[in-house]
């Protein structure tokens, strides 16, 4: 078998320039809310989200460390804690999987869904063989003999560009690099031939060249292998280059939404115009300071009047204060939350 | 290398507990509340009846009782538990008993408190060869089951209450002096002892003023714990006849007693046992949920 | 990681590393075992020295006590010049040592039997009490601590971690006396007292061990299940478990496959720990049980200033001790593959 050949490419096109939710959608989130219960606070970390994810596209979520976007993500497969509250609405291929029970889940974790997370060298368990570990997936998905499915983990090595696959299967994660470690979390994600995959900040934690390696061969897998893909991170300029349609959040709420392009070419929403005046970049002269994105995100557990974003918003007015602006289409496939949208003449 | 020790490994026993914080959710604080509520009350109990109440109530000496009121039933009239073959009250026994068992092991907590407490503190402040030394000797110590030091200690000095407090100071200075040195090591990281030194406060000031009020708290979880160990210790020592001697009564040396008539009266080795037991597990319990309050680990 | 368990298990990925003998054994693992002998020996020395100390500073000597009240200070005398006792403490001292270096470790003032023949018939007896108490503290606080740590503050785990509490402040030598009045003298179904070797049957070797092991067992248990309990839990909060989870894993193959593996090696480690510890608990078991051990000769010693079989036990304890520390952190380092293979991830 070789190594592409075991893996069914499940939707054929390519992801191209077609209008989300032109395709029957793969994962539909619909005012998704989370809350974490902490004594009497309550901390709501996702706050009436939605959006959608068609075959074999890739979304990118896009927000610093608290907006939600992870916990979202894990809200998909069932991952929370205990101390977390989900309402609202994820459908998975029509099926909803708000309310279902740890034993309804686990055929589709890994199985339908599989997620790939920051750090490989923690997320990767330090006293079981590589091999063990990827066939452990396998095993799980499907009815395989264990030698058969030692085989099908040293081609998903191939396939995640792991030179020597079949000496790596013996070793230990701390026998690899980050990058390789990383390579193998993809690995294991791949193993069952999931239809979605969440790669949340997978290269947050490696270095600038690994990072791209890392992207660039989620992306190749992506298109062979006809996976959808979410891809979580704070980096604008990684969703510039592989994904389909950016979806930006802040404070647990959903922003600003488009297809990648329409969004670069006009972005509406202050805090996505702050953060890409974040991304630093090459034309900068060198020692230019890095502008970051100025204050602090709200307080999760306080009740909110207004734009969240406001009060480190520069444009913010005494109605972003007041009122907090609608999540809504405003311009074709273009979505955002602000009163004073960037490049639109205010209305009146 | 790292000496075990069967004494300090007790509280790292103990320790799991404290892994949720109880801090935050309300049930939590209650909990917590409960938690360290209920052993205090049990150990305010259990000290009023064994150094108050028989100060103050009709309680008859534990020595000295008239043969004729031998083995006398419980609930006789004047003796609450009877009487045991030498015409003692069981009840004054076990309260003058557990007086002997409290006081040996306040003595000997005491004592590693203050003297363990200053050569853990000194030891990890001065650092050096001088930590070195004095960490080896208390190895030595440690390393030795610390029952085994009691009981040739004991043995020679002869059976008193003093002797086997000698005996179980013996594993309690190390004891303390080991929680003492890796408190202390962990405050002099930080910045404001650094600052201290750097402004000519000198060693015995820095010591008391910056480095004990961080460090007692944990000795004294610690000295929870360490009561319900010496206690059970006490009562080995007593139990082998190398502690508090007969006729005095301890918790120990009664249980040692029972021992010979157990099938015939098991009463004289459960009741004791049972003080002891409920005792030591009240010292054990508020000592964990100190801890786990004070989160110091 | 932070909890008791893991203390541990840093210690020895540290100990490999610096190492005087460097240059000396290239093999990491033999370094590592040189140096943890070398360090062992003043331990070792410091050891013998305040034994022989404290038992000569103790009031009486071994001629008194084997004469008994009665002697005349005469009688004394010529006994004390018979067995040596009137030499300077250190010219005794000295001697003993020289005798254990040459692998002599002398001979029982009271018995005249050599010390050597002594701890040979009675470790045995130690050693096979503590393996039964290994065996039923480990059998039962590795469930115990699954099933509680399968759900945290559940109602299993709350009952299980109270009553461990208890059971870690139940004396050992009252147990012994609870299971004395219930299964020898009120049910009659086990000895309360002697032994029989096991050559004699096992099944009747075994019940006499069951209640002396179950006595020294039941604390170790409770020390045990909430040692591993909360190192369960806090394996079940690491990353690679939640990445088990998505991976469709259930709960159970977690705990045993994943977040088990990674605690084995603490519990291995302060298993072999108590190993030298649990020595002063069998002194009080094998008095109420009557077991011809080692505790039991030890306390006998004592009495009788018998400091030839003092010596010898405690050096037995002490080589014991430094042993099983030197196990534990080998043992941790061959199974763990994180330290058999150098770097801690």
């Amino acid at each position: 078998m070789s190594a592409n050949g075991f893996l069914p490419a499940r939707a054929g096109h390519l992801a191209g320039e077609t209008r989300p939710g032109a395709d029957a959608p793969l994962l539909a989130i619909d005012d998704l809310r989370v809350d974490f219960h902490q004594g009497q606070r309550v901390v709501r970390a996702v706050d009436g989200l939605g959006y959608e994810v068609g075959r074999a596209r890739t979304v990118a979520l896009i927000g610093e460390s608290g907006s939600g976007k992870t916990v979202s993500s894990r809200a998909i497969m069932g991952l929370l804690p205990p101390t977390a509250h989900v309402r609202g609405s994820i459908r998975f291929e029509g099926q909803e999987l708000v309310g279902l029970s740890e034993q309804e889940l686990r055929p589709l974790r890994g199985g339908e869904i599989a997620m790939v997370f920051q750090d490989p060298s923690r997320s990767l368990n330090p006293t079981m063989r590589i091999g063990a570990q990827i066939v452990e997936t396998i095993r799980m998905h499907g009815d395989m003999a264990r030698p058969a499915a030692l085989d099908r983990a040293a081609e998903l090595m191939e396939l995640v560009r792991l030179p020597a696959a079949r000496e790596r299967l013996r070793q230990y994660p701390h026998q690899l690099s980050g990058g390789m470690r990383q390579r193998v979390m993809i690995a294991i994600a791949l193993a069952a031939g999931p239809k979605l995959l969440i790669a949340d900040e997978a290269t947050t934690a490696l270095d600038v060249t690994t990072q791209a390696q890392i992207m660039e061969l989620l992306h190749d897998l992506q298109r062979r292998l006809g996976m959808a893909l979410i891809m979580i991170s704070h980096d604008l300029g990684l969703a510039a280059s592989f994904a389909d349609e950016v979806l930006v959040m802040y404070a647990g709420r959903a922003v600003e939404q488009a297809p990648t392009r329409k969004l670069f070419a006009e972005v509406r929403m202050p805090y996505t115009r702050a953060l890409l005046d974040a991304i630093p970049r090459l034309e900068n002269p060198p020692h230019a300071s890095l502008a970051a994105v100025p204050g602090q995100p709200p307080d999760l557990a306080a009740e909110h009047v207004g734009c969240p974003f406001a009060p480190r918003c520069p444009d913010a007015s005494n109605r972003c204060r007041e009122a907090a602006p609608p999540f809504a289409e405003q311009e074709p496939g273009h979505l955002w939350a602000c009163w004073h949208p960037c490049g639109v003449q205010a209305p009146s | 290398m790292a000496p075990p020790a069967d004494i300090t490994a007790v509280p790292s026993v103990l320790e799991p507990v404290a892994v949720v914080p109880a801090a935050g959710r309300p049930r939590g604080r209650l909990r917590s509340l409960v938690g360290i509520g209920v052993p205090s009350v049990l150990l305010i109990l259990i000290f009023g009846l064994c150094f108050v109440w028989p100060l103050i109530g009709p309680v008859p000496p534990p020595t000295g009782g008239n043969i004729l009121n031998s083995n006398l039933p419980s609930f006789s009239p004047g003796h609450l538990l009877g009487t045991d073959a030498t015409g003692n009250d069981e009840w004054s026994r076990l309260l003058y008993g557990g007086r002997a068992s409290l006081e040996v092991a306040l003595a000997v907590n005491a004592i590693g408190l203050v003297l363990g407490g200053l050569l853990g503190a000194v030891a990890a402040y001065m650092g050096g060869w001088r930590d070195g030394v004095i960490m080896r000797i208390l190895d030595v110590l440690i390393a030795f089951p610390s029952l085994v030091l009691a009981l040739a200690i004991a043995e020679g000095l002869g059976p008193s209450e003093l002797h086997a407090i000698w005996a179980l100071c013996f594993f309690s200075i190390p004891a303390f002096a080991r929680i003492a040195r890796a408190a202390t090591l962990r405050v002099r990281e930080q910045n404001y002892v650094v600052a201290a030194g750097l402004s000519g406060t000198g060693h015995v000031r820095t010591v008391l003023r910056h480095i004990a009020p961080n460090i007692v708290p944990q000795l004294i979880t610690f000295a929870f714990l360490g009561m319900g160990i010496t206690i059970v210790l006490e009562g080995a020592l007593s139990f082998l006849g190398l502690g508090i001697p007969l006729p005095a009564p301890s918790w120990g040396n009664m249980i040692a007693q029972g021992e010979g008539i157990l099938s015939a009266a098991p009463k004289f080795t459960m009741l004791p046992s049972a003080a002891l037991f409920i005792t030591v597990i009240a010292f054990n319990l508020l000592g964990d949920a100190l801890r786990e309050r004070w989160g110091s680990r | 990681m932070s909890s008791s368990a893991s203390a541990p298990l840093q210690a020895p990925v540290r100990g490999v590393q610096a190492g005087a003998l460097s240059r000396v054994a290239s093999s990491p693992t033999l370094r590592f075992i040189g140096r943890r002998l070398l360090t062992a020996v003043p331990v070792l020395w410091g050891l013998t020295l305040a034994t022989f100390i404290v038992m000569n500073a103790l009031p009486g000597d071994a001629a008194q006590e084997l004469l008994g009240a009665s002697a005349t200070p005469a009688e004394i005398h010529q006994l004390s010049v018979k067995l040596g006792l009137d030499k300077p403490f250190i010219t005794r001292y000295l001697d003993w040592l020289h005798g254990l270096v040459t692998g002599h470790l002398g001979t029982s003032l009271a018995s005249g039997q050599s010390v050597a023949s002594i701890l040979r018939s009675d470790l045995p007896v130690t050693f096979e009490l503590l393996a039964y108490a290994f065996v039923i503290s480990l059998g039962i606080a590795v469930p115990v601590a699954l099933l509680a740590a399968r759900r945290p503050n559940g109602i299993f785990d709350r009952v299980s971690m109270v009553l461990s509490m208890a059971g870690l402040s139940l004396a050992n030598y009252i147990l012994a006396l609870v299971l004395v009045y219930f299964f020898a003298v009120k049910l009659n179904w086990l000895p309360a007292l002697g032994w029989a070797p096991p050559d004699q049957g096992f099944a009747n070797n075994i019940k006499y061990l069951t209640m002396p092991a179950v006595s020294i067992a039941l604390s170790l248990l409770c020390f045990y299940a909430r040692l591993l309990r909360a190192d369960l839990v806090e394996q079940m909060r690491e990353d690679y478990v939640v990445t088990a989870r998505a991976k469709g894993v259930g709960q159970w193959r977690i705990l045993l496959r994943h977040a088990l593996r990674n605690s084995v090696f603490g519990l291995i480690t302060v298993v072999a720990l108590n190993l030298g510890t649990l020595l002063g608990a069998t002194v009080v078991i094998e008095q109420i049980f009557g077991l011809p051990g080692i505790g039991h000769e030890l306390l006998s010693a004592i009495g009788n200033r018998d400091v030839p079989v003092v010596e010898g036990t405690v050096v037995v304890f002490g080589v014991i001790t430094v042993l099983a520390n030197l196990l534990a952190d080998l043992l941790y380092a061959t199974l763990d593959p994180r330290v058999r293979y150098g770097t801690a991830g």
